[in-house]
């Protein structure tokens, strides 16, 4: 006879009928429910005398991982099989119609900023982002400072005011231009030579930190601010996403506007490569220089 | 005659590299290790740059090659000073080492 009742059971609360049937069982059994809580079932990890479960379990997590990935190896295609998915007709059209196509004599520069330039403006917004990371764990302002830091921050300038550094500044006065103009150089020729935005701006960003190991905080307060930070890193990735930005709402195919390629191995050319490889250049400078300021002064 | 003694210029560049290289890995304290390491960026460069210069004929490319011994002449000591002077200044045992060897 249970089902039946339980049968009734869902007819009645299929049907809306809320009136209990065995009201006086339910009042003669009932029991306070028990808060339940999730965290009873983990409770035994947090004894101290498992270190030997926990030593196994580690183990044994490592070794679920590495099987994980070695199947994942075992799966992988065959090096050097003409068949694999990498050996498709997109590195033949690369190679073949780069050149006409993107109007880049380098052509990889070509292909992260033309045919890939979202992946690249992403790889841009990843560096910015872990600048913003730093920044926002790093930075002393009022929020996030107390005495002791202050102590510190004061001693550390007393010390560098009294540090006598010769050496180091009559090299940064002498090589600093040198250094930021090859970097510019790199920058301006990636679509020509060897190079680009990423690594013109690690040069760039070099130059900057010799600078500023040579000449200290005040002077390079003089020409590199936190506000120029900010403008200069915002600025460049605005700029980047406005002039990609066209190209899809245009259908992904620069349809009813092409931006004039002009003659292969001149500087004004390649359409938008020259721009975008300014842009990221920035960004990279300014995110090198960015965490050196951090780690060692904790501002820009 | 001109690749002769190119290549005599460049043999003992890479001679004075490999006595370098072998003095890096060979000493034990750094002071010692930044010393033989210098003799490769100062005298092994000048001298490979050297053999290139001969066997050139512009004197544009002469004039970049004598650029990159220049830079690395003004950079390098300055790296390598640096290194020193965070040694000098951070090891706590300085004296005694020094006055051991």
């Amino acid at each position: 006879m249970e089902w039946r009742m339980w049968l009734q059971k869902i007819k009645d609360w299929v049907d809306g009928y809320t009136v209990m049937i065995d009201a006086d069982m339910y009042i003669a059994n009932r029991k306070r429910r028990e808060k339940w809580d999730w965290r009873s079932i983990i409770d035994f990890i947090y004894e101290k005398d498992l270190h030997k479960l926990h030593n196994t379990l580690c183990v044994m997590c490592c070794v679920a991982f590495i099987g994980v990935m070695l199947l994942v190896v075992n799966d992988l295609p065959q090096y050097g099989n003409v068949n694999n998915p990498a050996n498709n007709e997109v590195s033949v059209r690369y190679v073949e119609e780069g050149l006409e196509e993107t109007g880049a004599v380098n052509l990889v520069t070509g292909m992260i900023l033309d045919y890939r330039a979202f992946d690249t403006f992403a790889e841009a917004n990843v560096l910015f982002l872990s600048v913003m990371g730093v920044l926002f764990l790093l930075k002393t302002d009022k929020k996030n400072d107390d005495k002791q830091q202050q102590m510190v921050r004061k001693k550390d300038a007393e010390m560098e005011a009294i540090e006598q550094k010769p050496i180091r500044q009559i090299g940064a006065k002498y090589l600093t231009p040198f250094i930021l103009l090859y970097g510019i150089y790199i920058v301006i020729n990636g679509h020509i030579s060897p190079g680009g935005g990423f690594a013109g701006g690690v040069i760039m960003g070099g130059g900057m930190i010799f600078y500023a190991t040579a000449f200290g905080k005040e002077k390079m307060e003089q020409i590199f601010t936190f506000r120029s930070f900010a403008n200069i890193s915002v600025g460049s990735l605005l700029t980047y996403f406005v002039c990609k930005s066209y190209s899809f709402f245009t259908g992904a195919n620069h349809v009813g506007w092409e931006v004039p390629k002009g003659v292969a191995g001149n500087i004004l050319s390649a359409g938008l490569i020259l721009p975008l490889n300014i842009c990221v250049g920035l960004v990279v400078a300014c995110t090198m220089y960015g965490f050196y300021a951090l780690y060692t002064k904790g501002d820009i | 005659m001109r690749e002769i003694i190119a290549g005599i210029f460049i043999c003992l560049g890479v001679i004075v590299f490999v006595i370098s290289v072998f003095g890096v890995f060979r000493l034990r304290y750094i002071l010692n290790k930044i010393h033989s390491a210098a003799l490769g960026d100062t005298l092994g460069l000048a001298l490979i740059v050297i053999g290139l210069i001969v066997l050139q004929t512009e004197a544009l490319q002469i004039l970049k090659l004598f650029f990159i011994v220049l830079f690395f002449w003004i950079s390098a000591p300055i790296a390598t000073h640096m290194i020193a002077k965070l040694e000098t200044l951070t090891n706590e045992s300085y004296e005694e080492r020094v006055k051991d060897k």
